[in-house]
């Protein structure tokens, strides 16, 4: 029986040993790029994915290596050392967090990898490039449009709802400023609820839309700091019959989500949070390539509405 | 024949070790100079960085899995001690972290002082009555309250005389490594008063600990800002680099406190009366009560000692990933345990040894590396992670023919049902008749 069990053993050794060196006969490519993504559970890290992996297939020369930290400091972090000890040509880092991964990005400047950090920075600034969104902008981007939909500059009216993503976050605070150096403008509107969050998610911004609806007996327009949240708000409303009385705004415009939405006419419209995926391993491939490389990107966002969320749609292949 | 056969069976555990590490050898990519991967240096000293706090914690778990125990709030407890951790190191004055962390500390080091002095006082009596070799030793009021209470009041004093000091600036090194285990102490000794006070399921326990330590984590951490960073030289003090850096130059610094750790416990379950009665409690918890053991004594100390590994762990974690946070140590209590059961220490208690964590620690670290070099999925390296785990257990209980008679056909089963459990019973009496 003892036996039986070493044979067993050596089997599944052999086995999966050869599984795992067919695995690594992966063609002969020019470049080898690594992308530590921090998590691939929420649907923006998805697209995000998605953008990069299609980018790479565009380019026959580039192997890309995708990791998932798991929404995990310490994975990550083991992540980007293995990519470090492959040797790659050149990394690509979506952090989880600023402080957590900076120690490793600094130990891949190290090993002289060039270093694409992509839409949340590390404390350092010897990394090639970075890589990402405005929120700031993308929040002016929705105030202008909510200023011109509730009457224009000047004469604009009308009660304003806006649901928080988080306190604690940076984009949330981003995304509220922005937005308010139009809408503060306006003395016709009036903001209804002080700082409410609903942590990024539909269900939450469903309860306090419901609360709000109950509370108000006019709402003209809700700005969710993202369109799950927005969406929650518009189901709120419709389940009191109210969806037609009120515009819903949201930001992100993932496909799946806000473009989606928005062809249904269930938002009136979203702003795109671009992913970074796409622009990241461009410009790592023309940097491998001997191109030179601007320190810092900033992607441009976009308004989508029922004018153009079909064709975005279409685009992306939906 | 089956001298060889029986020593390789015993020694499985490090065949396991072994043949992860070949197929890792083997398997692996190589570099652009020739050289193997897995094997470089480098990576080796990855593999036992990113471990070792998961071992440390999985030290601390093997002699609360041993008496039967099971100790959930592991990482909720990393979770207090590196907010703990950071926010002495990066804010000055009174932070919520200092109010409760302080006082925790001086507890720990009286009770370490009452401890320390009672034991060294009733021994010294019991060698000068010797021909009496019982185990109660009756002492004085003096003896045993008053003098040991004063030396773990004046430890205490000392303690706080260096602490307090630096609390309107910001903690040094040897501060933190002081105050974050002690808190990991405290609230693992609490643990342990419930489960023997109370007379509570450890499961119970450690579970409602686990949400309360997460919550007292997230309080004390504030809730706008979440994480608390440390940026050494900037916001803390550069020397806690040390705790990241290799030392000597050959082997990183996390590294060497679990290395430290696991062989101080594993020497310590091994020498030690304490060990003995770690086993004993495990084996039959009544019996070792009946035969005089200070079962409820022994139970405190595992889950206090897990408590402080904890904390010791949560320091390491704020050096290497420059950041406490209240979900530090999110899932890794599950973790810490995969890798004891890997180990081969039964869940029932009574069974176990450090050198088998130390294993199963190793085998979860080298495979997930392995896994990593060669990019596969996560979400198929969790598939595999999870069949390793069965997969090694199954081996590790020589209950593989068990299973595969189970799953054949009823009429084609032998009749050897439980076979396996036949033999072990058998090898057992033989050991027993041997030793």
């Amino acid at each position: 029986m003892k036996r039986r069990h070493i044979l067993m053993l050596g089997a599944a050794v052999l086995a999966s040993t050869t599984i795992l060196a067919g695995n690594a006969q992966a063609q002969d490519k020019k470049w080898k790029i690594g992308f530590s993504q921090c998590t691939t559970i929420e649907p923006w890290r998805a697209q995000f994915n998605k953008d990069i992996i299609a980018e790479a297939a565009k380019h026959p020369e580039v192997e890309l290596i995708i990791t998932d930290g798991e929404d995990k400091t310490e994975k990550q972090v083991a992540d980007v050392e293995n990519l470090i000890r492959q040797e790659v040509d050149a990394i690509l880092i979506s952090p989880k967090e600023s402080a957590g991964l900076t120690g490793v990005v600094q130990q891949a400047i190290d090993a002289k990898i060039p270093v694409f950090v992509l839409d949340r920075n590390v404390e350092t600034d010897q990394y090639t490039q970075f890589i990402g969104g405005d929120n700031k902008l993308i929040g002016r981007a929705a105030g202008e449009y909510v200023v011109e939909i509730m009457g224009g500059a000047g004469k604009a009216s009308g009660n304003l709802v806006e649901i928080w993503g988080g306190m604690g976050t940076q984009a949330s605070h981003d995304r509220h400023d922005g937005f308010h150096e139009f809408t503060d403008k306006e003395p016709g509107i009036k903001n209804l609820l002080d700082q409410q969050s609903g942590d990024w998610k539909q269900d939450q911004a469903y309860n306090i839309m419901a609360n709000a609806l109950k509370n108000n007996e006019d709402i003209d327009v809700v700005y969710g700091h993202n369109d799950p949240m927005a969406y929650g708000a518009y189901l709120a409303a419709k389940d009191v019959g109210r969806e037609k009385d009120i515009k819903f705004i949201g930001i992100d415009a993932l496909p799946g989500e806000g473009v989606t939405w928005v062809k249904n006419g269930e938002l009136t419209a979203t702003f795109l949070y671009a992913t970074p995926g796409a622009e990241g391993l461009r410009q790592a491939v023309s940097f491998l390539n001997g191109g030179k490389v601007e320190k810092t990107i900033t992607l441009p966002t976009e308004k989508v509405t029922s004018e153009n969320a079909e064709a975005i749609l279409k685009e992306k292949g939906m | 024949m089956s001298g060889v056969l029986s020593l390789i069976s015993r020694t499985k555990l490090y065949w396991g070790l072994i043949a992860i590490f070949l197929l890792g050898v083997l398997s692996s990519p190589v570099s652009s100079k020739g050289n193997n991967i897995f094997l470089s240096y480098g990576n080796l000293l990855d593999v036992l960085r990113q471990v070792s706090i998961t071992g440390l914690i999985a030290t601390g778990m093997t002699a609360v899995i041993i008496t039967g125990g099971i100790d959930l709030s592991v990482g909720s407890l990393m979770a207090i001690c590196t907010v703990v951790c950071a926010m002495l190191l990066t804010v000055e004055g009174d932070t919520t972290a200092a109010l409760f962390s302080l006082p925790m500390a001086g507890i720990v080091a009286l009770a370490i002082g009452f401890s320390i002095v009672r034991f060294v006082i009733v021994n010294l009596e019991k060698s000068k009555s010797e021909e009496q070799s019982g185990r109660d030793v009756a002492l004085d009021r003096t003896r045993g309250l008053v003098i040991p209470l004063a030396a773990g009041a004046v430890l205490a004093g000392l303690l706080l005389w260096f602490l307090l000091p630096q609390v309107p600036t910001k903690f040094g090194v040897l501060g933190v490594l002081i105050v974050a285990p002690s808190v990991g102490l405290c609230f693992g000794a609490i643990n342990g008063l419930l489960i023997v006070g109370g007379r509570l399921q450890p499961f119970i326990v450690t579970l409602a600990m686990m949400v309360t330590a997460l919550g007292i984590a997230r309080l004390t951490a504030g809730q706008n800002n979440a994480v608390l960073p440390v940026y050494t030289g900037s916001n803390a003090v550069a020397e806690f680099d040390n705790l990241r850096s290799l030392v000597f130059g050959i082997i990183p610094a996390p590294g060497l406190f679990f290395l430290a750790a696991i062989v101080l416990y594993a020497a310590v379950l091994r020498l030690t009366p304490f060990g003995r009665y770690v086993y004993a409690i495990g084996g039959n918890e009544e019996a070792a009560r009946l035969s005089g053991i200070p079962t409820g004594k022994v139970k405190v100390a595992t889950y206090a000692i897990s408590g402080l590994l904890a904390g010791i762990a949560a320091v390491l974690y704020v050096a290497q990933y420059r950041q406490g946070k209240p979900d530090a140590g999110a899932g890794l209590e599950l973790d810490a345990i995969a890798a004891v059961v890997i180990g081969g220490t039964s869940l029932m208690g009574g069974r176990g040894s450090m050198a088998g964590t130390f294993c199963g620690v190793l085998i979860f670290g080298l495979l997930s590396n392995i896994l990593q070099l060669h990019n596969i999925n996560s979400n198929l390296q969790l598939v595999l992670k999870g069949l390793i785990i069965v997969g090694t257990v199954l081996v590790q209980e020589r209950n593989a023919a068990d299973l595969m008679n189970f799953l054949r056909l009823p009429a084609r089963r032998p009749a050897q049902k439980g076979a396996s459990v036949e033999r072990r019973r058998q090898e057992e009496t033989r050991t027993l008749e041997e030793t």
